[in-house]
């Protein structure tokens, strides 16, 4: 019996070649998209999963307290002192590891020298984490204050091999490091990733001010391992004013958070988690579900819309002593060939297309085929996928009369029916149109955001590390490069002018409230010509000038700090800064430091000779090239030692819009597909449905309607459920759009024409897609349809 | 073994009903061959879907081997058409995509007949029917009277006690029909099969040993066919 059915499944497949292509492409593209989606989502949730201790791993958390004890912010990195202070207070904690930022350093080793991705690290970080040690002892690796562990792919960049134990480095062209450990390149989606490790001893040692305990300052991440029965609701009550025995002047509280929660929950909002990637891992699994279940709605569509040629073969085997349960199955067997044809069509589709995708989000994700999980994976959507779409047809098919089935023309129950698959089409195209809306909307605003005045002029402005030998030869360089010609203006400042990275707080002004204290103030260091290079508007003042020797201690305020501070006269007034009294000298205007969909915080340039950064504005008369190729061979000729690495503003300022492109990139490619699968579906429909009504137009067609007029007739069924889809997705579209745009502060508006354009396009793609089967319904020779009555 | 008391069919349209079969009693022995006469829209396709439970009576009492069938459970009804009755169609109802030996093989399949004997019972078919050369051909490479010839097959292969024939030869050429209407004399005749036929032609109606004319519902005529 199994095989019979297997053999008539194929039989019909072959028979039906039409339906057969439309019904497994679109599976098989709808899988695809699941797969991809379903696979991301794994990527995300997989997040710092990969080690034996993940679940016991901890991160010590900051909340930073207003003067009522009210949260007002979390962060996330914590003092040099508390890991120290956490170990000898509370026997929970087993072991722990500082970790510093990532950190572009340089690693030469005499041939090679190049800036690796490098975080600083306690040993205990190795005991923390089990990498794959390809050669040295984990345990050991970083004990000796100058060892370096390198990832493979750094170890071969710079020797060409990782057979490389014992082998020196030159690490920050200050001090040789021994390379005790070469580990297996890191997965991607971990938090502290990196290429080198070096100790924090080291750390200590080359700089200053980590070493001195400090409980005001808070730059490290803390992760700690917990004995694995600690109840961590206890632990973290235990912790409630921890740090404030130690430092009377904090307001605030450390409490501890799995790591393996960070990535997926780790945006704060009043002490509490409120979300964070998941809400990316959400999204995609519930595009992955709707691509899917469109393309399931497909196949029951065409399968419930063939009944007519399978109406005779029901009515047929029923008389023969099938039962129903004999049908469904049967049916069931169909759906799940088809479902199978379109999984290994997808498997072969989605080799294809990881890369690509892998390249449009910046992942890496492969397909491992050993991977039984994987396997687990496919085997479950081809079940979820079969039993969805063999589901209906099989129990309406089967669920027929003997008797009309076996008459003629069958004469379908008007009504249900028929009424079913109408709500399946509008619930296809409703999804579809909500895809649509999404496109249009996350373009948008990523267009609002692009196109909003940054403050300065970011076209043209580049920049280099401040480093090495560079500390004390910027004036030298600064002169060359000017009288080079290539550029028209030379800066240093503490950070680049595309991303915030400092900021402070407790300034005091005259008429300042005691709240005013807990403002948290951007700001930024630097000495001569920055506004000049960078172009910032001055509104009032000057900036700091040679001229004047007092400038050194003199200040800059944006307008918005001007306004938060309610200064009259801003110019000339003076304000505590750190600490000190400095003169304010100028008023610039905003700038979009920060995240560029936030409305900008108040900030200061102060007088400082701390530099990482040093910006350059190119000559607008020379050519790219030409000016590139000189600022590099400048750099270079005074700082030999360190690679020049050239960056332009524009393209850091795109990267912070990253999130937001790939999302639109994800809506607009699912979308599209969304459509695509859709159209398939409603082409297959509606090639039946005119069939169906052949009979009906010719009859038509001899009572003298024109071609026009019967296809208006048969595309209007259509275009009617199209419209319905439509009115029902719009408002939907709208709620969702509108709540995603919340999460903007500078949002663009959802205005009327998104949704006109949205409603033409569905229309327009749908018309054409069953133009050509109504016209030729329409075409048709009316005896040839009727003779066969 | 067929026993019809006081058949009533009749669908009711906003309170009218319209009757299609009123008050039909009869009785139909193991081993008659039956045809059931009479015009266009008189009744009889519906008496005959009515014998053979594919419709139900709207009133009335109906017993099969003695046993009330009026209405059924799906399970019986299906454990009747497995082991009981053979159905024979006007348009012969061939499953397309099926050859011709799993057209018959089917019903084997649904009774749950292992593979042995299944196999010879398919080959004895074939081999009666001189269909043997066509086994492995699909329906649409047949004529009809070939494929009328497997139909008649298909519903023998679960050997049935009574065979139920709707118009079996209207679609068909007059040689072809003889041949077939001569083929259910002898499956009557010799392996006492009850068989019970819908016909238009006075002349099929000779084949077998008795007439139901039926006329707007109502049998007019129960007439024995003398041979």
């Amino acid at each position: 019996m199994f095989r019979l059915n297997l053999k008539i499944a194929l039989r019909s497949l072959f028979r039906n070649k039409v339906y057969a292509a439309i019904n497994i492409g679109g599976l098989a593209i709808g899988l695809t998209s699941c797969l991809l989606l379903l696979l991301y989502a794994g990527y995300e949730w997989g997040y710092d999963r990969q080690f034996k201790n993940s679940p016991h791993i901890y991160q010590a958390m900051i909340n930073l307290n207003d003067q009522k004890g009210e949260v007002i912010r979390t962060i996330n990195q914590s003092q040099n002192v508390m890991l120290a202070a956490l170990k000898e207070e509370f026997s929970e904690v087993l072991y722990g590891a500082r970790i510093t930022d990532v950190y572009k350093r340089l690693v030469a080793n005499g041939q090679e020298s190049l800036k690796l991705d490098s975080r600083y690290v306690d040993p205990d970080f190795l005991k923390l984490f089990d990498y794959h040690f390809i050669s040295g002892n984990p345990t050991k690796a970083l004990n000796d204050p100058n060892s370096i562990v390198l990832t493979e792919t750094a170890a071969k960049r710079i020797f060409g091999t990782t057979d490389v134990l014992n082998q020196k480095v030159r690490f920050e062209n200050q001090v040789d490091l021994k390379v005790t450990g070469v580990i297996k390149d890191l997965p991607t989606n971990i938090t502290y990733g990196f290429e080198s490790l070096t100790t924090f001893t080291l750390y200590e040692n080359l700089n200053q001010w980590p070493k001195k305990p400090n409980w005001g300052s808070h730059d490290y991440y803390t992760l700690i391992k917990l004995n694995e029965n600690t109840d961590i609701e206890a632990f973290n009550i235990k912790l409630k004013g921890f740090v404030g025995k130690h430092f009377a002047a904090a307001k605030e509280d450390v409490f501890i958070y799995p790591l393996i929660k960070l990535h997926l929950y780790g945006t704060f909002l009043n002490g509490k988690s409120i979300g964070g990637n998941i809400r990316q891992v959400q999204l995609f699994v519930g595009l992955a579900i709707g691509i899917l279940l469109i393309a399931c709605i497909n196949f029951m569509n065409l399968a419930t819309a063939s009944t007519q040629g399978r109406a005779k073969e029901i009515g047929v085997k029923k008389t023969m002593g099938a039962s129903r349960s004999n049908l469904v199955f049967q049916f069931m067997l169909e759906s799940f060939i088809l479902t199978l044809i379109g999984i290994l069509l997808s498997i072969i589709l989605l080799e294809f297309s990881l890369p690509m995708f892998n390249r449009l989000l910046g992942i890496e994700i492969v397909f491992d085929y050993l991977n039984p999980t994987n396997w687990i994976l496919i085997f479950s959507v081809l079940v979820i996928t079969g039993f969805i779409s063999g589901s209906y047809p099989s129990f309406y098919l089967s669920g027929f009369n003997v008797i009309q089935s076996l008459k003629k023309s069958l004469n379908f129950k008007k009504g249900y029916a028929l009424t079913f698959r109408q709500v399946l089409v509008v619930i296809q195209f409703g999804f579809s149109v909500v895809l649509i809306v999404a496109t249009i909307t996350i373009y948008k605003q990523i267009q609002f955001i692009k196109n909003m005045p940054l403050g300065y002029r970011s076209n043209g402005l580049l920049e280099v590390a401040h480093e090495g030998l560079l500390y004390e030869k910027f004036n030298l360089l600064k002169t060359r490069l000017l009288s080079s010609g290539a550029v028209v203006g030379v800066t240093q400042s503490s950070g680049s002018i595309s991303n915030k990275n400092s900021s402070v707080r407790g300034l005091g002004w005259v008429g300042m409230s005691e709240s005013d204290k807990m403002i948290d103030f951007d700001q930024i260091y630097t000495t001569y010509d920055f506004t000049k290079t960078v172009k910032i508007r001055l509104l009032a003042g000057r900036d700091f000038d040679r001229k004047f020797a007092s400038d050194t201690a003199a200040i800059l305020l944006s307008k918005k700090a001007v306004e938060v501070m309610h200064l009259k006269r801003p110019v000339g007034t003076s304000i505590v800064y750190q600490g000190t009294k400095r003169n304010v000298v100028g008023v610039f205007d905003d700038i979009v430091w920060d995240n560029p969909s936030k409305v900008a915080a108040p900030m200061v340039i102060a007088y400082a000779d701390i530099s990482d950064v040093i910006t350059m504005r190119l000559n607008p008369d020379k050519s790219l090239s030409e000016s590139t190729s000189i600022i590099n061979k400048l750099v270079k000729e005074l700082n030999p030692n360190f690679p020049v690495e050239i960056k332009f503003i524009d393209g850091l300022n795109e990267i912070k819009l990253k999130n937001e492109k790939i999302l639109g990139t994800l809506a607009n490619l699912f979308g599209c597909l969304a459509i695509f699968i859709s159209c398939l579906g409603l082409f297959g429909l509606s090639s039946f449905s005119t069939a169906q009504r052949i009979k009906e137009v010719s009859i038509r067609k001899i009572l003298g309607a024109s071609i026009t007029e019967l296809m208006t007739l048969l595309s209007l069924s259509f275009l009617k459920l199209i419209f319905i889809a439509i009115v029902i997705a719009l408002p939907v579209a709208y709620y969702i759009m509108n709540n995603w745009l919340m999460h903007f502060e500078l949002r663009t508006s959802l205005n009327l024409w998104v949704f006109m354009a949205t409603a033409t396009l569905t229309l327009v793609i749908s018309i054409l897609t069953i133009t050509w089967q109504t016209y030729r319904a329409a075409k048709t020779n009316a005896v040839d349809a009727l003779k066969y009555e | 073994m067929i026993q019809l008391t006081n058949i009533e069919k009749y669908y009711a349209n906003k309170g009218v009903k319209n009757y299609v079969l009123r008050l039909v009693t009869t009785t139909i022995k193991q081993g008659e061959f039956v045809s059931i006469m009479g015009p266009s829209g008189a009744g009889k396709s519906t008496l005959l879907n009515i014998i053979g439970m594919l419709e139900e009576p709207t009133y009335g009492t109906y017993e099969f081997l003695g046993e009330d069938v009026t209405s059924l459970n799906e399970r019986k009804r299906i454990e009747l058409y497995r082991n009981h009755i053979g159905f024979v169609f006007q348009a012969y109802h061939l499953i397309d995509e099926m050859t011709v030996y799993e057209n018959i093989e089917a019903p084997l399949l649904y009774k749950k007949i292992g593979s042995s004997e299944r196999a010879s019972r398919i080959a004895d078919l074939l081999d009666r029917f001189n269909i043997v050369a066509k086994k492995d051909l699909f329906p649409n490479q047949l004529s009809g009277g070939q494929q009328q010839l497997v139909g008649i097959a298909r519903a023998l292969a679960a050997q049935p006690s009574i065979i139920l024939a709707d118009e079996p030869t209207g679609n068909l050429q007059s040689a072809q029909a003889e041949e077939i209407m001569t083929l259910f004399k002898k499956l009557n005749q010799e392996d006492g099969i009850t068989i019970i036929q819908v016909t238009h032609s006075e002349k099929n109606a000779q084949y077998g040993n008795r007439i139901l004319h039926i006329a707007d519902g109502v049998v007019k005529e129960d007439l024995a066919v003398l041979s």
